[in-house]
């Protein structure tokens, strides 16, 4: 019997358009019957056909049975289509999977480094708590392996089993925490990966490794273990404010020297986060922390300038981050932000829109909400509900304090009652609604006004 | 940590979805898929290449970071231990890594070869976290795996039903 690769079955559905599910269902029928073959040749391909049907939508956990057989097949090129297929489809639900655990142990001592290479990545994809713990100590001694590409999939994949055999961190960590001394540069990265991920949950507990990354920082050339150092040190710091200002210097020298905007970025960024914490008992700043405002501000700047969208987009960001610890800097250059009002692209607008209305004030609340007025007439949609969101948040904020002149708020929003909002209660309208309501009964004044144009509001409404 | 890798056409028809997030039904992960090509094919490509997706599947925090070439989109859903700028550098690498593998890679090498394209992939990211930037690290373990695989088809194994040997040996492995 002729049976159909992968290749004729992609070709097949291509050339079904019109009954695709019912091409499908058949084929599904024959790979049923394929799966019953004695030939591995046919029970592989049946597989590797399975696991694109998967891709599509279709349930085929029905055949986990047959992956596991095809998975611990001798052939190299049948044991990768069933560790594929496990690898997408296996869940905590699946029955058989207790069936890979001697294989992928078995596996673990192979004497060929990709044997060994798919069993971790296998692990790490079907992970399971039982799996994991009975596949600690093997996958943990992994950690010592002569071959850095073992060692380094062998680092990642302990993160998997802690988060499924948590026990096993405790009884692990010491051989991850001496991967930062190994020879490879490689191991060192994944090693440094590992243990970032597993701080960003629990900080505290990696307080003391902190000493070992500003070592890092200052030695290693490679930008992603770089990234990722720098990542960590950041998460450290709100557990120990201390860190802060020793960040500062270190990143200064890397901000200044490097030619890599991803690094660039990310210390700018970490800087930002950690200026909150810099700030000393009696409460006035250490000297460093002025020049570095200025040399993370006037790179932000060269973001939001830059033509390029993604830098424009990550400079907003960083601002974001700053306004926090010093709003100044980031008043100074308001301009630029408004300029980022009319962007084209939605996601910058939001961001510029978050900023803007970080930095009100008394004086400058009016003409910023003229200006976002002027916006609101040619938005639309979900950009256009945080516009109102955002203007009515602004002047009503702690009790309506940054607003002076009460008429004018007044007749902002009888003006955004104009607007069209279409058939659906939207969050704006119901804020707008309550705005009306509240201002009318606090603001004696203007109750008159208001009261009247909300009647003739109603009555033109339902006429 | 990247929640997904998703390789996915302008028409919304996926070529490549690895969850390292786990999402546990297929109707679950087509609905993602959807939702990701949904919000993706929205923005022109003048855009910036970062989304602040809402994944219910996923919860809070989750950002797309993507880029489209020709027919296809590339998307990294991730969280924020990632790097904003790296992620986008690393993409380009995967990118680079299959066209060395597939020779001037278009949509039909991977509409045809997905699974090669998983492997690729599996030697650049495992379990969400990035385990090799370097391209020609990520090809020379491509390509010996690749000699791996087609050795094995030569490969004689002792001839009894193979059944029975498959099953003695899965069998074998449980005891």
């Amino acid at each position: 019997m002729f049976e159909k690769n992968l290749q004729d079955l992609v070709k097949g559905i291509r050339a079904h358009r019109r009954d695709t599910g019912d091409f499908i269902s058949q084929a599904i029928q024959e790979i049923k019957q394929e799966l019953k073959s004695v030939d591995p040749f046919v029970k592989a391909e049946a597989v590797r056909k399975l696991t694109y049907l998967q891709m599509l939508g279709y349930d085929i956990s029905w055949a986990a049975f047959s992956v596991i057989e095809v998975m611990t097949s001798p052939r190299f090129n049948h044991k990768r289509i069933g560790y594929l297929a496990a690898n997408q489809t296996f869940t905590e639900e699946t029955e058989v999977i207790l069936l890979a655990t001697n294989h992928l142990k078995k596996e673990f001592a192979s004497s060929d480094q990709y044997d060994i290479g798919l069993a971790i990545n296998c692990l790490a994809n079907i992970a399971t708590p039982d799996l994991s713990r009975d596949l600690l100590g093997d996958a943990s001694s992994l950690l010592s392996h002569a071959k850095p590409y073992v060692r380094k999939k062998a680092l990642l994949v302990m993160y998997k089993v802690f988060m499924k055999y948590p026990q096993g961190l405790r009884l692990c960590f010491d051989r991850i925490r001496e991967k930062l001394d190994d020879q490879d540069n490689g191991v060192v990265s994944c090693a440094v990966n590992i243990i970032c991920e597993l701080a960003d949950k629990n900080p505290r507990n990696y307080l003391s490794l902190a000493p070992r990354f500003f070592k890092l920082l200052t030695t290693t050339s490679n930008n992603w273990m770089l990234i990722k150092v720098v990542k960590l040190l950041g998460s450290l710091v709100p557990e120990e404010p201390r860190l802060a200002r020793k960040l500062l210097e270190p990143l200064a020298t890397i901000i200044q020297n490097t030619q890599a905007k991803s690094l660039l970025y990310e210390c700018v960024h970490t800087v930002t986060l950690a200026l909150p914490f810099t700030k000393k008992d009696d409460g006035t700043e250490s000297r460093a922390v002025p020049i570095v405002v200025k040399l993370c501000t006037d790179h932000l700047k060269q973001f939001i300038m830059d033509p390029d969208q993604n830098l424009k987009y990550l400079g907003l960001v960083g601002f974001v981050n700053l306004m926090a610890s010093h709003p100044k800097s980031v008043l100074e250059n308001r301009e630029i932000v408004l300029g980022c009002l009319t962007d084209n692209d939605v996601t910058i607008r939001c961001r510029a829109l978050e900023l803007l209305a970080g930095m009100v004030t008394k004086r400058t609340l009016e003409g910023l909400v003229s200006k976002l007025l002027w916006h609101v007439q040619t938005s639309e949609g979900s950009y256009r509900e945080d516009l109102l969101l955002k203007i009515m948040s602004m002047c009503s904020k702690d009790k309506y304090s940054f607003l002076t002149d009460f008429q004018w708020y007044s007749s902002v929003l009888v003006e955004l009652c104009h607007l069209d909002y279409g058939s659906k209660l939207s969050t704006a309208s119901i804020a707008l609604a309550n705005q009306l309501i509240d201002v009318t009964l606090r603001v004696e004044a203007v109750r008159p006004y208001l009261t009247n144009q909300m009647r003739l509001f109603l009555v033109d409404r339902f006429n | 940590m990247i929640k997904a890798v998703m390789i996915i056409n302008n028409h919304g028809k996926p070529r490549l979805v690895k969850f390292y997030k786990t999402v546990t039904n297929e109707d679950a992960q087509q609905s993602v898929i959807r939702k990701i090509f949904q919000q993706v094919a929205q923005r022109p490509d003048n855009f910036c290449n970062y989304l602040e997706g809402s994944i219910t599947e996923w919860g809070e925090g989750t950002k797309l970071i993507y880029r489209h070439y020709a027919t296809l989109y590339f998307v990294f859903a991730v969280d924020s231990q990632e790097s904003d700028l790296g992620i986008l550098d690393l993409i380009q690498v995967f990118v680079e890594a299959l066209d060395k593998c597939f020779e001037n890679v278009c949509e039909l090498d991977l509409i045809f070869h997905s699974d090669r394209v998983h492997y690729v992939l599996d030697e650049m990211i495992m379990g969400g976290m990035v385990l090799e930037t370097n391209i020609a690290a990520v090809l020379a373990s491509v390509n010996d795996q690749n000699k791996l695989d087609s050795g094995s088809l030569r490969m004689q194994l002792p001839t009894h039903s193979a059944t029975s040997h498959s099953m003695k040996s899965v069998v074998e492995g449980v005891f």
